[in-house]
């Protein structure tokens, strides 16, 4: 009775002191603790842990840290420079810990993937194709974006049977894979007498392709535009079409940038793809290189120079969605 | 007094239905020009549906509309040349947040009459002036004030020079200190003869500017009259039940 009642007590006053606590910062005793046996098991004779014992407190002990980070990372109501010290403290025991125990061959990387020497002769082939690769990609998200919008604006009017077509439309170039299209307009068209040649082959399907994806951007933004709008233009005696193109459009755009800037990320990549029916573009020229030279670096410099063409864009795009945030919220 | 006044609107026994729900169940008025019609009765009797029917945002399902004698149910009407004759004001303002205060007012004009820019500037200009706002030509919808905004919408409306205007509860949205500045201009509006509807249940503005009110009840127009005698002598028994409620 005595006993229980003691242990109750020292149960209700380590509630008082930790039970506010989240569960991980209830044992941050244990860390100076653990520190403090960690250090003796440094110092003691044998120089290190040699023994289970020893290495098992030093995952306790890595893991406590660990916990205690992470708990640090998580809580928004530390000041902000302590969590990103705390970020910075873990990438880097991470990185570090993988750069001097992985056994990588880091000299071996560098030479086979990095080397200075075999990309001096890939860059005139490599530009050439980035030329290739940007003239692609222009076209057809100027051509993609304009014929989505078409599809969208016309969607928008609930035309059953142009709506049922359209729906046709845009689920099947949806839904089949790029590269597939690619090889059937590049292959198979010409049996039925339309042969082209691998550039407007490949802008064709990608253009096709990537307007389904802008319809259904263009659609959502549409739809976004509260219905009270439409019922305002038209009251004012606005036509149908005038109402799109002054009232909904102009909001529907703002609504819609962010997400088709993505989308234009996304096709500038998947010109890529254009390789396989033989167009010389970006990737294409990276792989001739590369067997040319017998030596990967050529591929890996197209990665970087799909890198540091897209990483603007990207930029850029979550900046526009930034600001049409602010923008939407202050519509409202 | 003579002269046979003109009928601006005429319903006859109007019908609306929401999928199965009978919303407007047969309803016939007539407005004559230059009257102020206020539509009252409780929520869910069908004043904002009769109001949208009219100038067809809602299509009516069965009934005769007769705007200026032109029958608008027929299919063959041009309905976006009678809507530019007829303002509406909606409760939430419903002005375009892309567009500064006179562009909203100015687009209609530009784009429907063909009125050329310049001309629909300073026609929007003296339009916001009248309505007390001529500072705030330049802000955008979101830089003003709910009163504000309402009375951009008024101005909007009327830039089409319209030979009616609706307003849909134009005050319910609005806090109350801004309700008055925009009932001034309303009422301002029905002292130059303007045809209006107004489904509002400001008892103030009804009583000093109404010809006449309407009491909607479950799709009826369960009583009418000019509002003195109906506020104080009300006849049916839920125009009576109604009023005391809101009085």
């Amino acid at each position: 009775m005595q006993t229980n009642q003691i242990r109750q007590s020292f149960y209700q006053r380590y509630r008082e002191k930790f039970g506010h606590l989240p569960w991980y910062k209830r044992y941050e005793f244990l860390l100076p603790l653990s520190f403090f046996i960690i250090l003796l098991g440094i110092f003691l004779p044998s120089g290190r842990p040699s023994h289970a014992a020893g290495w098992a407190l030093i995952f306790i002990f890595i893991f406590i840290v660990l916990l205690w980070v992470i708990g640090i990372l998580t809580d928004v109501e530390k000041p902000r420079w302590l969590r990103a010290i705390a970020a910075l403290g873990l990438i880097f025991v991470f990185g570090f810990s993988f750069y001097r125990y992985s056994g990588a061959r880091w000299d071996l990387f560098t030479k086979t993937f990095l080397n200075p020497s075999m990309m001096q002769g890939a860059w005139s082939e490599l530009l050439l194709g980035l030329e290739m690769t940007l003239k692609l990609a222009l076209v057809s998200m100027l051509i993609s974006t304009v014929l989505g919008l078409i599809i969208a604006v016309l969607r928008s009017f609930k035309n059953p049977i142009l709506e049922f077509f359209l729906i046709i439309y845009i689920d099947f170039f949806r839904a089949i894979p790029l590269i597939v299209l690619l090889v059937f307009v590049y292959y198979a068209l010409p049996f039925l007498g339309i042969a082209l040649d691998p550039y407007l082959a490949a802008v064709l399907a990608v253009s096709l392709n990537y307007s389904a994806y802008v319809a259904e951007v263009f659609r959502s933004g549409i739809e976004s535009i509260h219905r009270a709008q439409v019922e305002a233009a038209r009251s004012l005696g606005l036509r149908p079409l005038q109402a799109m193109r002054l009232v909904i459009l102009p909001q529907a755009v703002r609504v819609v940038v962010p997400p088709l800037t993505g989308l234009m990320v996304a096709l500038l990549k998947d010109t890529a793809l254009a390789t396989i029916i033989g167009l010389p573009e970006l990737l294409y020229k990276g792989i001739q290189t590369m067997i040319w030279k017998a030596n990967p670096t050529p591929l890996v410099t197209v990665a970087l120079i799909y890198i540091l063409v897209l990483l603007p864009l990207t930029r850029f795009s979550s900046y526009l969605e930034r600001r049409s945030k602010k923008w939407v919220k202050s519509a409202r | 007094m003579g002269e046979e006044r003109q009928v601006m609107i005429e319903t006859i026994d109007l019908h609306k239905y929401f999928k199965d729900q009978h919303v407007l169940k047969g309803i016939s008025v007539k407005i004559y020009k230059g009257e102020v019609v206020a539509i009252i009765g409780p929520s869910g009797a069908g004043k904002s549906t009769f109001l949208r029917c009219i100038n067809r945002l809602e299509e009516p399902s069965s009934g005769k509309i007769y705007i200026e004698g032109v029958d608008i149910t027929s299919p063959r009407v041009d309905m976006n040349k009678i809507r530019s004759r007829i303002g509406f004001v909606f409760q939430s303002y419903n002005l375009f947040p892309h567009l500064t205060a006179i562009e909203n007012i100015k687009l209609a004009p530009v784009h429907v009459r063909k009125i050329p820019e310049k001309e629909a500037e300073q026609k929007g200009l003296e339009l916001l002036k009248k309505v007390g706002l001529e500072d705030k030509a330049h802000a955008y919808p979101d830089q003003l004030s709910g009163g504000q905004q309402q009375r951009v919408a008024i101005a909007r409306a009327l830039a089409m020079q319209p030979h009616m205007i609706f307003f849909d509860e134009p005050t319910s949205a609005l806090d109350p200190e801004m309700i008055r500045e925009v009932l001034d201009v309303m009422q301002n509006l029905a002292a130059e003869g303007m045809t209006m509807i107004v489904v509002s249940h400001e008892l103030g503005f009804i009583r000093e500017a109404a010809t006449r009110v309407l009491v909607l009840a479950d799709g009826c127009v369960i009583e009418e009259g000019p509002p003195r005698q109906l506020f104080n002598n009300p006849q049916h028994p839920r125009t009576k039940e109604f009023l005391s409620k809101i009085l």
